[in-house]
């Protein structure tokens, strides 16, 4: 997961919006909370993107709880059976829900820090092993057949977020490279 | 890169056969010629009953033009790859060694010197089981302790093509994992090139 400054991905990641409250007044900021005040008052709330909240927040002009997506709501539900959670939902857009979690990881202090990193591993390592074999049935699978949408498997799918359905297509196309290397006949050029 | 993507994660299945391709192997000719130079060396010189040791690619095209009979290297028999399959069930923990250039030198022997292999249909038959098995393995392996934790995946013994199926998505699945571990110090440099090798 790279945080490279030409990164589509990790930009689209930064666009989330942040609920916020000011620790102080602005003076003609008003308009970011969408009403016709002039100014934002002290405590106020305000929906911000992340990499404006991500500044702010760290000179102390905002504060911000744990988002919906981490909290101990979701926390519970992955403990309870991580790849059944559809984390594809819980944040917008196209759902980067692990790279979120870690921009937003990088504002929180040493604690709630260590503590929603290890959330976001653990989810992630419990995670993988369906995701593997998943990638792995659809890179061997004959795809001139209808899909069938029943098993488990897809269902975990619909679910995926972001960077696994990247993960997901390596996959795939890794093994159906080497499938159609198998099945190949060699008998390119020939006699 | 100005490698197309499909190229970017390392060799293909089809670059690795390439390569095999220049391992040596014994040929019978069905024909006569004296010393030839290549530029990979000097082979030759062909007289018929007696054996000649040629690049796999020259031994390939001769036997696609029937000028001569391929001697399959001698882990290419049934009772060897018997006994690799063997050995393979038998220890559940790791691979067994196999000739580095195994799958593929096997596999395009069979495509076009069927003929000069001891059954092959049931050594067909072999290799697939015995892929299998290693693939079952690899799975296995993938869903390990070392690899949660994001550090490590046993591949010992394991051959560049079926490293080559496997590389992108471990690499890709352990830069997550890294960057998802919690920060020891403020030292950023951590991160290196996982991530970025996969995309």
């Amino acid at each position: 997961m790279d945080d490279d400054y030409y990164s589509l991905n990790s930009i689209l990641a930064e666009n989330h919006k942040l609920s916020c409250s000011f620790t102080l007044d602005v003076e003609g900021l008003g308009y970011l909370e969408g009403g016709t005040e002039n100014n934002i008052h002290q405590h106020s709330k305000v929906e911000l993107p992340f990499w404006l909240a991500q500044t702010l927040s760290l000179n102390e002009f905002t504060t911000f709880p744990l988002p919906p997506p981490y909290s101990n709501r979701v926390k519970a539900a992955l403990n309870a059976s991580a790849q059944s959670v559809k984390l594809s939902n819980l944040v917008g857009g196209n759902g980067w829900w692990y790279r979120w979690g870690r921009r937003i990881a990088d504002v929180l202090d040493d604690e709630p820090q260590a503590d929603l990193l290890n959330t976001l591993l653990k989810a992630f390592v419990n995670r993988l092993p369906a995701l593997q074999d998943l990638s792995a049935h659809h890179a061997s699978a004959d795809h001139t057949l209808p899909e069938g949408s029943t098993s488990t498997g897809e269902t975990f799918r619909d679910g995926m977020e972001g960077d696994e359905r990247e993960l997901f297509a390596i996959g795939q196309e890794s093994g159906k490279v080497s499938k159609s290397w198998y099945d190949s006949s060699g008998r390119k050029g020939g006699r | 890169m100005a490698l197309p993507k499909h190229l970017q994660n390392g060799l293909t299945p089809d670059e690795l056969t390439f390569l095999a391709e220049e391992e040596t192997i014994d040929i019978v000719p069905l024909f006569s010629m004296t010393r030839v130079r290549l530029l990979s060396g000097i082979y030759g010189p062909f007289t018929p009953p007696s054996a000649a040791k040629v690049p796999l690619w020259l031994a390939l095209s001769l036997k696609r033009k029937r000028k001569c009979r391929i001697v399959p290297p001698e882990w290419l028999s049934i009772d060897r790859v018997q006994n690799s399959l063997k050995e393979e069930r038998e220890n559940a923990e790791s691979f067994c060694s196999l000739p580095r250039r195994f799958i593929e030198i096997s596999k395009v022997l069979l495509d076009v010197a069927q003929d000069d292999l001891m059954q092959p249909s049931s050594l067909r038959s072999l290799l697939k089981d015995l892929r299998e098995v290693r693939q079952a393995k690899i799975r296995i392996g993938l869903q390990s302790e070392g690899v949660m934790r994001g550090s490590y995946l046993q591949v010992t013994n394991l051959t560049p093509l079926e490293l080559s199926e496997l590389k992108p998505f471990l690499v890709k699945a352990m830069g997550i994992m890294q960057s998802l571990e919690p920060r020891k110090e403020e030292d950023e440099d951590e991160e290196e090139g996982g991530g970025n090798y996969a995309q």
